[in-house]
């Protein structure tokens, strides 16, 4: 099999010390592979939010190491680690978190300045990946204006600009009605499937997570389970 | 992420929160305004006061007097008469009572100077009064020939050297019936003057220039030409036989290199008992008097922009705060602390710069109008010929701008290192 995307090795996160410390994660190791579509489905505090987070490097842990490409990224400095994860994440959040006051293509094209390109590329490329999703009439549009799911997938065409490693995506569809999600859900699977993009989703959401090809269920910082196969990817 | 896309950005979010940032501008534009009006102020009176130096023309000159008299002051009772020091004390030609007058051997022996390539003693004559053509008299005082080159001229010429000549000042265009100056010139007018028996004599003198006042005093009087200055001195002298002929109120020194030579020749002086002025020395405390006034105006200025500092600090602390999942959102996406710190300093330095910019032209703005309102035709101080009380100094300028935009920055620094230091996950967490 091909080096993985991302691996962790016994990864620990602690909060907090003597009375007060609570062990977020405890030792987890497993691989994600190129073109996989993760779930890391748990309660609230079961610890998977904290594991999305050193995965997508926003976090250090305590111990372990979190491996991209093959490649240790602990050691790295801040800056470096900051442009891993500028050109190799596509970030999906539950609240959206776009910027009211401009258009729908200044904000998806955010991560792109943030790399520093130039406004004529940056704008060629928003429009590209806003045709991908149907979204190109709005792309004037202040974000404001937009419905739930429009918004919702602003924030995938944002998180596609840097055409990134790996997707992903925290409760993508929890702020989302029963027939919006499902949209979202689509076009997000739509991608891992068409365009081969590795997802991870976090999610306490069973139905989202049977969509994917493996599940990791987690409970008090640890991986109780590994479930395999897509039980719910419309056919 | 680019630094042009970093100032652009830092650009349009000062424009999100309009008044916010309106009222924060509006603080720095209080500072720059006064900065502006207070520095344009210095330079102009400055600018001015130069240019009645520049008209004394005596770049190389130096006036010198007798510190005689003052030295005689701390004595332990009255003084032993002395006919040499009353002589060169002697009061009835000196401006003073007091003041020590300058003779001969004390001219001879300034000549001996080294770099002194010329001495012109001065003497101060009284004319008894001013005839015109039709016969009637005016008193009158006359300045000395050696402020001569200070005249500052509606029309003609400033007294020369030669012939017996004079300039009136342009109030007394009026005994002569005519507002035009340019009419009086050639005209003819007799002086009188006693002399020491209180005999009267008249002498014929030619109008060659009308004088404006200026700032200094000079042109308010009537100036003869040095000749004229003579002639006057030595009527009003005839029939004297005391022992201070020849005693002068002051002399003025020519010197090669005056900045070189300049303290050699007033320790010279020194040791003669007299005293050497140049004509910075006498400006220079009334320019360091400006200097003062307008720093301690700028001192108001700078405590304004003190206050206004600490609007930009509130300010960008409740944008911070404001935006602080924004900041989190361009941390995750990989926007390092530097670029966050970079983006909320630059806020500040556009808030600066659009303050100072602001300001800086009001301040020009209201400079300029107030001077030419001022200082114009039938303005309060409309009288004092070639006062200037603003002058715009692009230096000052720029240095203004600076100094606001460096403020700007500093003051932006806490705000934005805050921002910077803000955690992406707990960042993204906030509600």
């Amino acid at each position: 099999m091909s080096t993985p995307v991302l691996e962790t090795e016994n990864l620990v996160k602690v909060y907090g010390k003597g009375a007060t410390r609570f062990d977020a994660l405890k030792g987890l190791t497993f691989e994600i592979h190129e073109g996989e579509s993760v779930a890391i489905v748990g309660k609230s505090g079961s610890g998977k939010s904290t594991l999305m987070h050193l995965l997508a490097l926003l976090d250090e842990p305590t111990s372990g190491v979190v491996a991209l490409g093959g490649e240790p990224v602990t050691a790295l400095k801040p800056k470096k680690v900051s442009q891993l994860r500028n050109e190799s994440f596509g970030f999906v959040f539950q609240q959206f978190f776009l910027n009211p006051n401009q258009t729908v293509l200044e904000n998806i094209t955010l991560p792109l300045k943030i790399a520093g390109m130039g406004k004529s590329e940056r704008n060629r490329r928003g429009m590209e990946v806003l045709e991908q999703l149907d979204m190109a009439d709005k792309a004037k549009n202040k974000a404001t204006n937009l419905s739930g799911g429009q918004k919702q997938r602003a924030c995938i065409a944002r998180a596609l600009v840097n055409r990134p490693a790996v997707l992903f995506a925290d409760e993508p569809t929890g702020n989302l009605d029963t027939v919006t999600s499902e949209i979202v859900e689509d076009i997000l699977f739509g991608l891992h499937r068409d365009h081969g993009i590795t997802l991870v989703v976090v999610t306490h959401d069973e139905d989202l997570a049977a969509k994917c090809q493996r599940r990791l269920m987690m409970q008090d910082g640890e991986i109780v389970a590994e479930e395999h196969g897509a039980t719910g990817v419309h056919a | 992420m680019r630094s042009v896309d970093v100032a652009r950005t830092a650009l349009g979010n000062t424009f999100r929160s309009k008044l916010r940032t309106a009222l924060t501008v509006v603080a720095i534009v209080i500072g720059s305004f006064t900065l502006t009006l207070t520095s344009g102020l210095g330079a102009g009176v400055n600018k001015y006061v130069d240019t009645v130096v520049a008209g004394f023309g005596g770049s190389s000159q130096m006036f010198v007097m007798s510190t005689g008299a003052s030295d005689a002051a701390p004595t332990d009772g009255p003084a032993e008469y002395d006919p040499e020091a009353a002589a060169s004390s002697g009061g009835m030609f000196g401006p003073g009572s007091g003041g020590g007058v300058l003779t001969d051997s004390d001219i001879e022996s300034i000549e001996e100077i080294d770099n002194v390539s010329a001495v012109d003693p001065m003497v101060f004559v009284s004319p008894d009064y001013l005839e015109t053509p039709d016969g009637a008299q005016y008193a009158m005082e006359l300045d000395v020939p050696a402020n001569a080159l200070g005249l500052e001229l509606e029309a003609g010429e400033a007294p020369g050297e030669d012939g017996m000549e004079l300039s009136i000042p342009a109030e007394w265009l009026t005994i002569f019936d005519t507002e035009d100056a340019e009419q009086v010139l050639g005209e003819t007018v007799q002086i009188g003057i006693s002399n020491v028996t209180g005999e009267q004599t008249a002498v014929e003198a030619e109008i060659v220039g009308v004088s404006e006042e200026a700032l200094s005093g000079i042109g308010a009087t009537p100036m003869p030409s040095r000749e004229l200055n003579q002639e006057l001195n030595d009527l009003s002298m005839e029939g004297y036989e005391g022992q201070a002929q020849n005693a002068y109120t002051m002399a003025v020194v020519d010197v090669d290199d005056l900045e070189a030579n300049e303290q050699g020749i007033k320790d010279a002086l020194t040791e003669q008992d007299l005293l050497g002025l140049t004509v910075e020395d006498q400006i220079g405390a009334v320019q360091g008097v400006i200097d003062a006034v307008s720093w301690v105006l700028s001192g108001f200025g700078l405590i304004a922009l003190l206050a206004a500092s600490f609007g930009i600090v509130n300010t960008l602390l409740m944008s911070v705060q404001e935006r602080t999942r924004e900041i989190g959102l361009m941390k995750a996406m990989g926007m390092s602390s530097g670029k966050v710190f970079g983006l909320f300093s630059m806020e500040a330095v556009v808030i600066g710069i659009l303050g100072s910019i602001i300001g800086v032209v009001l301040g020009l703005g209201a400079g300029i109008l107030g001077n030419a309102w001022l200082t114009g035709d039938g303005g309060p101080l409309g009288a004092v010929a070639g006062l200037t009380l603003f002058a715009v100094d692009p230096l000052a300028i720029a240095g203004i701008i600076a100094l606001i935009v460096f403020i700007a920055f500093l003051a932006g620094t806490l705000p934005a290192a805050r921002a910077a230091k803000k955690d992406p996950i707990e960042a993204l967490r906030y509600e």
